[in-house]
């Protein structure tokens, strides 16, 4: 699999659609205002950004008058927070943390390490661009980013949500063959997650032409499938 | 015949029949038609539970001049429900797919049938007993043939038994020393004789009675500091005779002390005597024991990995609930205590069957070793919950109803601090059922688990009608409060006033019907925003989180091991075993004295020393 190859698949931002029956819409509006302002991060602490987050989170900055608290489980969480470099290693446990996430979920990264690698741009073990593994819903550049311009992303992500246009999760479904192309070139073609990405989209009816492709084909031909524990007599 | 007659003659003839035909494969399942005809014969006589009049047996007996009869009144119907109910339970229990694997490795569930229906015949002895000697009598016949059901297993449990009648032995010795008395100051064995003179006892006399009789009593319900026996005989017997002796054998005591001690001498009395240089009453004295063995045992249950022994260290602790409330002697406090003999016998039943299911199923009762299996036994899991929602004392089982009583009249009554100690013992049983289902039926599935299935259903059935029964009446507890009401007349105790739904009170009303449906409309909100969500899609148990690691089925995230690590990290450094180290203690002395004396015995003149106690004995009986 050639890197070019992989860039020919562009990720289209899909501006929020209003539904056409008003009720709905009003429905709409008011289930984005009540996730807006409701959010569990979990934050993947990487690098140094971390330690801009205390600051954020306690009583200088306060991140919780904005309704957001941290969390400790990706099932519950909503925000995925990722804070600086990660490795080659540490990307493996993030987009299984990721795939954990019940939907809808959005990922933040902080610091220019997860923008583009910044100071370990020439680093063999890490990963440069996060948004080729799975998609981002929104970047605070910075070396390190202060806890003002944390708090500023976050009501900027608020405001995304509000106008129901941070959907991006649901690009990790539609576009899955993309995303896990990246990750297998990454980690090589036997890589899998426990989580069986392709029977949510299904079940979430979020399948579209380029869920499938080489590299699901790929991983299908490599898993070893987890069927859930049923309730039996 | 009368139908007290005959109850007593079917018990008889199931134990019988169950001891005759203990090699017949059939024999459990005949021995539980026997137990449902004992269940028909206590139904039919269920005018008692209403207030009905005192049922005479139509046998009597004289020993020695002392006439020896039985008769059944509210209180006595009350607890002989309570016991053919547990026996029939666990009989059916035992006697399908159980007894099969049971006798596969070794166990003989006939005897162990056996062993219940004679516990059974003369447990309702005991409880048809019309005057103290026949309650001492029958009192030694159920100490001894629950001797019986503790040995059944072999091996361990026999050491455990041991114990068990060591102390019981003792016990039996105060009851004896205490009936000495009295008969020294009537010079009848009968219940009426004791009444009529309770009025003109001296202070020094109705306390050294009650501590006999408490002590002698009380062993068997294992309070402190005399407790230490129970969990071990109990847990080590099989799991349908584990669920019958949790349920209702050391209850007992219960009766016996109701019967001595609030029916004839009086607890009005020991209320007004005070302890010299305290600020307590006796009564508060036996209270305080009663709290303190609902904690120490509690949190003693707390510790274990065994789930028998967990619940059947819970099973001391309950005890101590209800003595609290049968000493409170108030209409609220003594119906809790009552009540709460009916519905802790429910419940533990159900809990002794469903970990029965479990050890049937996986082949032991370490919590570290289980873990999951609420997809593969569901309906286990259920009675389970609606067990341990019981014995934690949560609506809407009802454990909770009788729990309320008791907490109720403890405030009225003006006893904080005791209410604070009951309410830190519940806390300790919420804590430890919580461990129990945790690990046992959530959590991660092990892989040996994989393929078990749900226990057969003439396990089930009786678990499931256990649990049916803990919460329809604590649903509608006006069914159970009946009964209670009929043993408090019984006991000459005012009664509590109450309906369908539960009580009616100035200082407070409470009606389950409402609070349950309350709860159950809560719940139904819940389900309903969950059902009308998007579609939700199950995962397996290895797609889990655990900071970010792949799982696989060898690794073990299922925490069990050192569970309450946080709260033995403040309490921890309190469990010091005092009271193993007393029993020890007191063992080292007693076998150092024998062996002194056989010393003693052997290297002098033998014959000499049994001159001399020949000539002693002599002159005591004949002089």
């Amino acid at each position: 699999m050639k890197k070019s190859d992989l860039d020919k698949v562009k990720i289209k931002q899909i501006p929020a659609q209003k539904r056409t029956n008003p009720f709905a819409n009003v429905f709409d509006e008011f289930v984005g205002f009540c996730r807006s302002r409701s959010m569990f991060m979990l934050h993947y602490c990487t690098g140094c950004g971390a330690i801009e987050l205390p600051p954020a989170m306690t009583s200088r900055f306060d991140m919780e008058r904005l309704g957001i608290q941290p969390m400790v489980s990706p099932r519950q969480a909503d925000i995925l927070l990722i804070t600086g470099y990660v490795s080659i290693k540490t990307l493996k446990r993030v987009i299984l943390t990721y795939e954990q996430m019940a939907a809808p979920k959005y990922v933040i990264g902080i610091c220019s390490c997860t923008v583009n690698g910044g100071m370990y741009w020439q680093s063999y073990a890490t990963a440069k661009k996060l948004d080729e593994y799975f998609p981002v819903d929104l970047y605070i550049a910075g070396c390190m980013p202060r806890p003002e311009a944390v708090i500023e992303g976050l009501q900027q992500l608020m405001q995304k949500i509000k106008a129901n246009e941070a959907n991006s999760w649901k690009q990790y479904y539609k576009n899955y063959d993309y995303f896990l192309g990246n990750q297998q070139h990454l980690f090589g073609n036997n890589w899998q997650t426990p989580t069986d990405v392709i029977g949510e989209a299904e079940t979430y009816q979020l399948a579209g032409p380029n869920t499938l492709g080489e590299h699901t084909k790929i991983l299908q031909s490599v898993q070893t499938p987890l069927k859930p524990l049923e309730m039996k007599l | 015949m009368n139908t007290l007659d005959a109850l007593l003659l079917i018990s008889l003839l199931t134990a019988l029949a169950s001891g005759l035909g203990q090699g017949h494969r059939l024999i459990g399942w005949i021995t539980a038609l026997l137990f449902s005809l004992q269940f028909v014969a206590i139904m039919v006589m269920g005018s008692l539970g209403y207030g009905g009049a005192v049922v005479e047996a139509s046998i009597s007996l004289s020993i020695f001049g002392h006439p020896v009869s039985w008769r059944f009144d509210g209180l006595s119907w009350f607890f002989a429900l309570i016991t053919i109910g547990a026996a029939l339970a666990s009989s059916i229990f035992a006697a399908g797919s159980w007894a099969e694997d049971y006798r596969k490795h070794g166990g003989k569930p006939g005897l162990l049938q056996f062993a219940i229906a004679l516990n059974v015949f003369t447990m309702l002895l005991l409880l048809a007993s019309g005057d103290l000697l026949t309650l001492f009598i029958g009192w030694e016949l159920a100490s001894w043939s629950s001797l019986l059901l503790m040995m059944v297993a072999g091996g361990k449990a026999k050491n455990f038994a041991l114990r068990y009648i060591v102390y019981a032995t003792g016990g039996a010795m105060a009851v004896l020393a205490g009936l000495g008395i009295i008969f020294q100051l009537t010079g009848s064995f009968a219940y009426a004789d004791l009444a009529a003179i309770a009025p003109s006892l001296s202070t020094l006399q109705i306390v050294s009675l009650s501590i006999l009789f408490v002590f002698g009593f009380g062993i068997k319900l294992g309070l402190m500091p005399f407790h230490l026996w129970q969990a071990d005989a109990y847990a080590e017997t099989p799991g349908p005779g584990a669920a019958f002796l949790g349920a209702i054998s050391s209850r007992m005591a219960l009766f016996a002390i109701a019967v001595v001690l609030v029916q004839l001498i009086g607890l009005v009395k020991l209320i007004n005597i005070e302890i010299p240089f305290t600020f307590l009453s006796f009564r508060d004295l036996l209270l305080w024991v009663a709290a303190l063995t609902i904690i120490f045992t509690t949190f003693t249950a707390l510790r274990q990995n065994d789930a028998r022994r967990l619940l059947a260290w819970h099973g001391i602790g309950q005890g101590g609930y209800m003595l609290i409330g049968i000493l409170l002697l108030d209409p609220l406090g003594s119906a809790g205590g009552l009540m709460h003999i009916f519905n802790y016998a429910t419940y533990q039943a159900a809990l002794f069957l469903a970990v029965s299911a479990v050890i049937y199923r996986t082949k032991t009762a370490d919590l570290n070793q289980l873990g999951g299996l609420v997809t593969r036994m569901p309906l286990t899991f259920l009675v389970m919950l609606i067990g341990i929602i019981g014995l934690a004392g949560i609506p809407p089982m009802n454990g909770f109803v009788s729990k309320w009583l008791i907490y109720r009249s403890l405030i009225v009554e003006g006893m904080p601090l005791l209410f604070i100690a009951t309410v830190i013992g519940t806390l300790g049983t919420i804590l430890s059922v919580y461990k129990l289902i945790h690990n046992t039926f959530l959590g991660q599935l092990r892989l040996e688990h994989e393929q078990i299935r749900e226990v057969p259903w003439s396990m089930l059935l009786p678990m499931l009608v256990l649990s049916t029964v803990v919460f329809v009446t604590g649903f509608m507890p006006g069914l159970v409060l009946d009964w209670v009401v009929a043993a408090q007349a019984a006991l000459g105790i005012p009664q509590v006033a109450h309906h369908l739904g539960g009580i009616e009170s100035a200082h407070g009303s409470l009606d389950m019907i409402w609070i349950s449906g309350v709860l159950f409309s809560g719940f139904g909100i819940g389900a309903l925003l969950f059902y009308s969500g998007n579609k939700t899609k199950h995962v397996h148990q290895l797609d889990n989180y655990a900071g970010g690691h792949f799982l696989t089925a060898d690794t073990r995230y299922h925490y069990t091991n050192n569970f309450y690590a946080g709260l033995m990290h403040y309490i921890g450094s309190w469990y010091r075993n005092s009271f193993q180290w007393l029993e020890s203690s007191l063992v080292s002395v007693v076998s150092l004295l024998s062996g002194f004396t056989q010393i003693l015995f052997h290297s002098f003149h033998p014959a000499l020393f049994l001159l001399i106690t020949a000539t002693l004995s002599l002159y005591f009986f004949a002089g």
